[in-house]
């Protein structure tokens, strides 16, 4: 993508995180701080597995382990009276997570693939079972829980100043992710996952090499773990759980971890998903789950791979072909989405203990329910009729597509390839 | 002259427009565990707020409109809980009520005092309906918090009244919990009950929650002990698999325990839950039947589990909020809070009442013991929970913890 | 005492002959396909949820029998339409396809029954005491669940030994394209051998659910466990599997009823007062911390020998 673009569209994208949160209430500021973080953890995820080739289950441990030090940093602030600007508090998850990580990163380092990945796992699991009984650095089940304390003429009390404060923080972290992409080291990194032996052969000390992209990751994801310690002001075990681990690596790959900025689209799709979605459906945890499926087995580039793509082989795309199977696709797409969406929704007002109670309670054995603001009888040909046309409907028509959308892909290969042969 | 009547109307029903926009409702929020493994538990807690509600807007509401009630979901977590009371206070909420998770307390207590510092005059109220870790009432009270069950003090007091008054305490005791700060409390409890209650502790033990899928060591080390009873706050699997290896084992002995009515444990449990005594807060037999039928009518069940006590809670907050009037103007939840501390409800067991000094309700507790021929059958099983005794507030209540220092707004 | 080492030995045993019967399938499939299948505990937990549902509506027996066979054949259909389109993407992607699936079966069982325990138990007639031992009496149940995985496991053996479907799976394992040289249908025992693993977990439930609790936080709870079997007892060793199971078992089960601490310890050169001030590491009883030494021992194979105790270095 031409320079000139890629300038216009971070400029766009700064614009509309600084300009737009002050006119949104505070519930949906907090969720774009959220946002944020989730952007955040996930970038620093991606530096060890895009980029360094290593899979890790346990990054919940660094994250934990950044909020819990910033949270006992804001205690010494708080009631013990140590003097430390509030805007700076999420070094300590920097210091915290680099500690940890370069303990943990030289022990797991030693092995590479599955093994590396069930050494994070264990490592994190260890953690999650011992932090709820070390109450003096974990807090037991409640936790730790201070307070921000005013600094430098800000009170840090409403919402707004802690997604200034976030953006900033995020954003300087990512820059410096960036930065770091542009270094030999980084390069070195890239290696490391392409070809680890060849490293080795070159003089670099491969698990030295290891165990620093690993401290530097779990040192970004102790800044996004503290991030949300200022934020919450609040930390228990709960961080260190599996579930934490496991919606970084969706984030990831939902995004698309060979992009830089992937997993951060993947981070801010979901939590902004899950956001609007959690009110008003209780399955949406399931969605998150069909959707990361479909990706990997659809897309397994990821959004941010698949957009990647298209930039790439702009020039060679032949647009006006393009256009109408795309929009058939998206469409079909949409179909498919809402007729799944209408089947979960009504299997899950089905199996409700709401609608078990209803049952008990009427006159016929299976009354109509409620879902969408609207009555369904249980048996009804118009209750199951809609939402099993428009899947049907939907995969059809993407089926079809399917081939002219790969014929028109395979065009773009051969002319790309025609004009790397030319030496165009 | 009908152009002048009609003018009139229109202006004094524009005016009563105008009126109307000044009117403040009073917003509750129910922050609760609505999906995750404790959706059982929340999900009664907001239908028993619920249903005080509707029967007080049916009175007209309150401060000239009927009192507005948002359910946010916390997802059972403490993060969630944190996100969604930001949602609520962004939204008005004035009143936060839950009760499902004395973590989750925790969280919320701890974000209410935050805001109501960082925003005096908005303050927001917190209605708990049943977390019932000590530290709420101790190191993290404050007068914006609100305690409406009871404690582990409370519940161990009433079992050990009860159960030597009827000859099945005996002077052996075993205590097993879970290993956090409720189980900790118990234990804590039945150890300072030991001399007033004539019985020795043999031993004790603290296990992991909700991690344990097989208590047979646990009943091999009580039938050891050769005691008569066996006090715990387990809550859950925990409870019900303490039981269920106790009675596959064979182990005779009496269970003293506080959450043996939560929804699907009898059924569970079968026939080994009978003869064991629980401490709760209400018996549906000793309560008024007209009420009892009439939430069944409403919502489909009979009162189960933390209903019953959810309701009374709001019932205080009625009656608290009779006292006051703000005019249809701003509602002042500082002045809900004076309320409230001087509210009392007249029961079937006795006078319901806050304690100034650290807003625990005084309340009796009932101990009840699970047997056939209850009025109301639990869990569509034969057996239901008889009531034994009711123990006095005075003879149930424990002291004021040193570490509560409540800065009050008067 | 006695009691004490006795029964918890007993129970040891019978709770790591469960966790065998979960854990061989997935040392199977890895060892086969070198897919690590983050969904086999929740095959484990549609075993147990699908044997309640027969259970509730037919019978108890037949829910043993037909629930294993329909996890093993939604094993098959998830081998053969799901992981064989990414196997081409890696190994890491056929990793993050099955923690995706674990995922999705997790809140489809939560859609279904719901978010809290359902009431799965056996039959009235078999809740009795197999024997009485110091006056406790031991469930027969118990006992019946390690029959079931010992006649697994003799089964499994034979099978794969000395069956003539035993050693071309055994030779597709070793060596997939020689098989597939010599005229086998490689894919089909890939498929095959998924769907038996599958089946052997969903068997685990369908006979487990009935003690342990079921509900949809089984699969988490057991699967992080099977887990650490598998690697200590070596990937792809079916031997191993069984020793690190029984191993795991008989420890998860001594550890629950100590309370051994550092501060017990240093009680015997006096320095107990001392430790119990300190309080943090030094008061952590064995007991509260049994959840954690397993995954203590899984990190010191990983480090030390990650083949594990039977596993082949690789």
């Amino acid at each position: 993508m031409a320079r000139v673009w890629q300038l216009l569209l971070f400029v766009l994208i700064m614009a509309v995180l600084i300009g737009l949160p002050p006119l949104l209430g505070a519930g949906l500021q907090n969720a774009m701080t959220n946002m944020l973080i989730a952007a955040l953890f996930a970038m620093a995820f991606n530096l060890l597995m895009g980029q360094g080739g290593m899979l890790s289950f346990g990054h919940a441990a660094f994250y934990g382990v950044g909020a819990f030090a910033v949270m006992h940093l804001m205690t010494a602030i708080d009631r013990g009276g140590l003097s430390f600007p509030t805007p700076l508090l999420p070094l300590a998850g920097a210091a915290a997570g680099l500690l940890v990580g370069l303990v943990t990163g030289w022990f797991a380092t030693l092995r590479s693939g599955v093994y590396f990945a069930l050494v994070t796992l264990a490592l994190a699991e260890m953690l999650h079972s011992l932090a709820p009984h070390w109450e003096g650095l974990f807090g037991g089940e409640a936790g730790i829980s201070s307070m921000r304390m005013p600094w430098g003429g800000f009170i840090f009390g409403q919402v707004i100043e802690i997604y200034y404060l976030t953006l900033i923080w995020v954003t300087l972290s990512i820059g410096l992710l960036y930065a770091y992409t542009r270094t030999p080291f980084g390069r070195l990194t890239l290696a490391l996952r392409d070809n680890e032996e060849r490293v080795r052969f070159m003089g670099y000390d491969a698990h030295a090499t290891k165990m620093i992209v690993f401290a530097v990751s779990a040192t970004f994801a102790g800044i996004a773990g503290g991030l949300l310690a200022v934020s919450n002001e609040q930390a228990n075990y709960e961080l260190f759980g599996t579930h934490v681990s496991a919606q970084v690596v969706l984030h990831t790959f939902v995004g698309g971890s060979t992009v830089f900025f992937g997993p951060a689209i993947g981070a801010a799709i979901f939590t902004l998903f899950a956001y609007l979605v959690s009110d008003v459906s209780r399955s949406w945890l399931l969605y998150q789950g069909v959707i990361f499926v479909l990706v990997m087995l659809y897309a397994p580039l990821g959004i941010g791979g698949v957009v990647m793509l298209h930039l790439r082989h702009w020039a060679s795309i032949p647009w006006q072909r393009m256009v109408g199977p795309y929009a058939g696709a998206t469409a079909a797409t949409l179909l498919m989405a809402i007729g799944t969406v209408m089947v979960v929704e009504f299997l899950e007002a089905l199996f409700s203990p709401h609608y078990v109670a209803q049952r008990r309670q009427a006159e016929t054995s299976w009354p109509a329910f409620e879902r969408f603001g609207a009555s369904w009888e249980p048996f009804g040909i118009l209750t199951w009729g809609p939402p099993l046309l428009l899947l049907i409907v939907g995969l059809l028509i993407l089926l079809r597509l399917r081939h002219r959308i790969v014929a028109l892909w395979d065009e773009v290969q051969e002319t790309a390839e025609t004009a790397a042969r030319s030496g165009v | 002259m009908r152009a002048m009547t009609t003018l009139a109307v229109a202006a004094a029903v524009l005016s009563l427009g105008a009126a109307e926009v000044k009117a403040e409702s009073l917003k509750i929020g129910i922050i609760e565990s609505l999906s995750g493994a404790q959706t059982s538990t929340g999900r009664l807690f907001a239908s028993a707020a619920q249903y005080v509600i509707d029967q007080i807007n049916a009175d007209g509401g309150f401060n000239g409109s009927p009192i507005e009630v948002v359910e946010y979901d916390n997802a059972g977590g403490t993060t969630g809980a944190a996100d969604r009371f930001r949602q609520a206070v962004a939204e008005g909420v004035h009143i936060v009520v839950q009760g499902a998770s004395s973590a989750i307390a925790g969280q919320i207590t701890e974000d209410v005092r935050r805001h109501n510092i960082r925003n005096p005059g908005d303050e927001v109220l917190f209605m708990n309906m049943g977390a019932e870790a000590l530290e709420l009432t101790g190191e993290k009270c404050h007068f914006y918090h609100f305690r409406f069950t009871t404690t582990a003090p409370m519940r161990v007091n009433a079992l050990v009244s009860a159960m030597s008054e009827e000859g099945d305490l005996g002077s052996r005791v075993y205590s097993i919990n879970q290993n956090y700060s409720w189980g900790r409390d118990m234990e804590e409890a039945i150890r300072a009950a030991a001399e007033a209650g004539g019985y020795e502790v043999v031993d004790s033990d603290l296990h992991e929650v909700n991690r344990i899928q097989d208590f047979s060591p646990f009943v091999a080390k009580i039938r050891a002990s050769e005691v008569d009873t066996v006090m715990t706050g387990n809550w859950s699997n925990d409870l019900l698999l303490l039981m269920k290896a106790a009675g596959d084992a064979g182990l005779d002995v009496r269970f003293g325990t506080t959450f043996l009515d939560q929804v699907g444990n009898i059924a569970n449990a079968g026939e080994t839950a009978v003869g064991h005594y629980i401490a709760h807060l209400v018996n549906l037999e000793l309560e008024d039947e007209a009420w009892v039928q009439d939430y069944e009518q409403v919502t489909g069940h009979v009162p189960v589990y933390i209903e019953p006590q959810t309701v009374n809670a709001m019932l205080l907050l009625r009656e608290a909020l009779s006292d006051l009037d703000f005019g249809g103007e701003d509602i002042d939840v500082t002045q809900i809070g004076l309320a409230l501390e001087k509210a009392t409800l007249e029961g079937p067991n006795g006078t319901l009442s806050i304690r100034q000094e650290d807003h625990q309700i005084v309340t009796p507790v009932v101990v009840s013991r699970i047997d056939e021929g209850a009025k109301y059958a639990v869990d569509e099983t034969q057996w239901g929970f008889v009531p034994v005794k009711v123990v006095s507030a005075e003879e149930a209540m424990y002291p004021v913890q040193d570490s509560c220092q409540m800065d009050r707004p008067d | 005492m006695l009691e004490f080492i006795i029964i918890s030995t007993l129970n040891g045993v019978t709770y790591g002959l469960l966790l065998f019967m979960v854990s061989a399938g997935l040392t199977l499939i890895f060892g086969m396909m070198g897919v690590l299948n983050f969904a086999h505990a929740s095959f484990y937990m549609l075993g147990a949820y699908i044997a309640y549902s027969i259970t509730r509506t037919i019978d108890f027996w037949i829910g043993l029998l037909v629930a294993p066979l329909l996890v093993g054949l939604l094993g098959m259909l998830v081998e053969r339409y799901l992981l064989r389109r990414v196997h081409r993407y890696g190994h890491a992607h056929e990793l993050l396809l099955t923690f995706g699936l674990a995922f999705i079966f997790e809140e489809l069982i939560k859609l279904f029954y719901g978010d809290f325990p359902v009431n799965y138990s056996m039959p009235a007639y078999l809740r009795f005491p197999a024997f009485s031992l110091f006056g406790a009496d031991y469930p027969f149940y118990r006992l019946f669940i390690g029959l079931v995985a010992i006649g697994m496991f003799v089964l499994l053996y034979i099978l794969l030994s000395r069956t003539r479907v035993g050693l071309v799976v055994r030779a597709a394992e070793r060596l997939p394209s020689m098989a597939e040289a010599l005229g086998h249908n490689v894919p089909l025992v890939f498929m095959g051998v998924f769907g038996v693993g599958a089946a052997l977990a969903g068997l685990g439930g369908a006979v487990a659910g009935a003690f342990f609790p079921t509900n949809p936080n089984m699969a988490l709870e057991l699967g992080v466990i099977v887990f650490v079997v598998v690697v200590v007892g070596g990937l792809g060793s079916i031997e191993g599997s069984l020793v690190a199971s029984l191993m795991i078992g008989v420890f998860s089960s001594f550890a629950v009823g100590l309370n051994w601490s550092l501060a017990r310890l240093l009680d015997l050169v006096g320095l107990g007062d001392w430790a119990r001030e300190l309080g943090g590491l030094m008061t952590l009883t064995l007991s509260s911390i049994s959840g954690t030494v397993p995954f203590l021992l899984m990190l010191i194979v990983l480090l030390v020998r990650p083949a594990g105790l039977f596993g082949e270095r690789n």
